[in-house]
């Protein structure tokens, strides 16, 4: 129980400080471009094929039950387009984005705190934090916002083109009936979802990078730590959050 | 036997630090003048290197004082800790070198981020700190691309572009060959002279303990266990003191 509790202060003074260092000056524009450029870029391809995929499964799911319960498809449009602003294209790009800068983010403060390396910035009388957490924390969010954005128009687009191939639909007509279930208010919610959950990911690596133990299985410990806390945070901020907006709707 | 608290660079004043139900430093009380060339000697895992890192708030006492040039510094939030840090340069067991950087950029870290320079204009003390460490015409390399003996050096200069006055050195001659050994070390005591910085020496190494050191102090179990110059320490009778002066002294014999 002791430990929980000092898990959660720590986390949270962490989150504090990282919250405070990125909000005041001086700001480190070089270092956050380079985080945007590292998470946006590098993750991009994955992204792409990734929910090029699941709205792929998704639409012919959807197809599936649908002919079975209601004997036609004709809501898969509409189904598609919700739950993929909704939930699927910002949730699967947090994900995949934690597990492709996430885990490299957690080895790489991991290995600078079982090398000295982050009592080395602090012996020159700089914060680790304001250094390491605070660029990665603005990289991370702006990249989330715009890899969200990204994210669920390749998916959508992804669902659109199953459905014109498989579903015998029209990029027309596939556009037509999804456009009464959905608004820009979705995709603005989308983006919301998607800044926050990246936001996490460097709070979570950069948490367990600090309290890394000494050795290789020290670091590898703190990566997977750190991916697990991450996931298991999107997935119950994804709860909060889609709460929060179905006040909206 | 207690000094003036203007001369004391270092005061430690019954110093404890426990991890969990462990305790590594038992009441520690240790005065280092300024400019002085302190050695810590001891047995692995006695806790020399824990003492080193309260001194500088990495790690936190769990009782006791901690006086830097006068101030208690042992209850200081982390950011009011980092100023001081900064006139306290340590140079690592391992050389913690930024190794997606050269190392001239390495060096030239500290300076750029609290001073605001470019590199090109922290590029002189860059070179000036490579100097003192015997190390010109490197600041282009790549950190990981020299050898470990160089890096423990560029360690060194990294640390003294922010200008320290107190120098803490954790085991600097480990994993070294003899002769880096003996470079290292004598490269301790003539920037020390030179710059006039207090040094806080960590090691094993008794031999050099005796060539170098202004004082010796030996721990054992957190605990001091003898202190004294060199002359006093040659005549101890306490039996870590006279195994480390045997393996010593056996060491000069070999060579």
């Amino acid at each position: 129980m002791n430990a929980a509790v000092t898990f959660v202060l720590d986390f949270s003074a962490l989150t504090y400080r990282s919250l405070v260092a990125a909000v005041t000056p001086p700001y480190r524009l070089r270092d956050v471009i380079r985080q945007i450029d590292t998470v946006a870029v590098d993750s991009l391809l994955i992204i792409v094929f990734c929910v090029c995929a699941a709205a792929m499964v998704t639409i012919l799911e959807a197809s599936f039950h649908m002919k079975l319960l209601i004997q036609n498809d004709s809501m898969v449009p509409g189904f598609a387009a919700m739950l993929i602003l909704r939930e699927l294209g910002a949730v699967v790009m947090a994900l995949l984005v934690t597990s492709r800068s996430g885990a490299g983010m957690a080895a790489e403060v991991g290995t600078m705190q079982v090398t000295e390396q982050i009592d080395a910035i602090k012996m020159l009388g700089l914060d680790p934090v304001r250094f390491i957490v605070a660029p990665r924390l603005i990289g991370c969010a702006i990249a989330g916002a715009i890899l969200s954005l990204f994210a669920n128009v390749i998916c959508l687009l992804a669902a659109m083109g199953v459905s014109v191939i498989k579903l015998g639909y029209t990029a027309g007509t596939f556009s037509a009936m999804a456009r009464p279930f959905i608004s820009a208010q979705d995709l603005w919610f989308a983006v919301i979802k998607g800044t926050v959950f990246c936001a996490v990911i460097p709070l979570f690596s950069c948490f367990f990078g600090f309290r890394c133990q000494s050795g290789a299985e020290g670091v590898g410990m703190a990566t997977t730590n750190a991916v697990v806390a991450t996931s298991v945070a999107i997935i119950v901020l994804d709860f909060g959050l889609s709460f929060f907006f179905s006040t909206f709707y | 036997m207690t000094t003036s608290s203007t001369a004391l660079a270092i005061d430690f004043q019954n110093v404890v630090k426990r991890f969990g139900e462990r305790t590594v430093l038992k009441g520690i009380n240790l005065e280092v003048k300024r400019g002085e060339i302190l050695f810590i000697l001891g047995t692995s895992g006695t806790g020399k290197s824990v003492l080193l890192k309260t001194l500088v708030g990495l790690l936190r006492a769990d009782e006791g004082n901690i006086l830097i040039e006068g101030k208690d510094v042992a209850h200081l939030s982390e950011e009011d800790y980092l100023p001081i840090r900064r006139h306290c340069g340590m140079v690592f067991q391992h050389p913690a070198l930024f190794d997606s950087m050269t190392v001239g950029q390495n060096i030239a870290f500290g300076l750029m981020k609290h001073e605001r320079k470019t590199y090109e204009q922290a590029l002189p003390r860059v070179r000036e700190c490579l100097e003192l460490v015997g190390l010109s015409g490197v600041e282009d390399r790549n950190a990981n691309e020299i050898s470990y003996g160089m890096q423990k050096r560029v360690s060194l200069a990294r640390t003294l572009a922010v200008g320290p006055r107190i120098l803490l050195f954790d085991e600097p001659t480990t994993g070294l060959d003899p002769i880096t050994t003996r470079q290292i070390n004598n490269l301790i005591r003539d920037l020390s002279r030179r710059l006039q910085t207090t040094a806080l020496v960590v090691s094993h190494d008794m031999e050099c303990a005796l060539e170098i050191a202004d004082r010796i102090i030996v721990l054992s179990e957190g605990q001091i266990v003898e202190q004294g110059d060199v002359e006093h320490i040659l005549k101890s009778k306490v039996p870590l003191v006279v195994d480390f002066l045997a393996e010593a002294k056996a060491s000069r014999g070999d060579a």
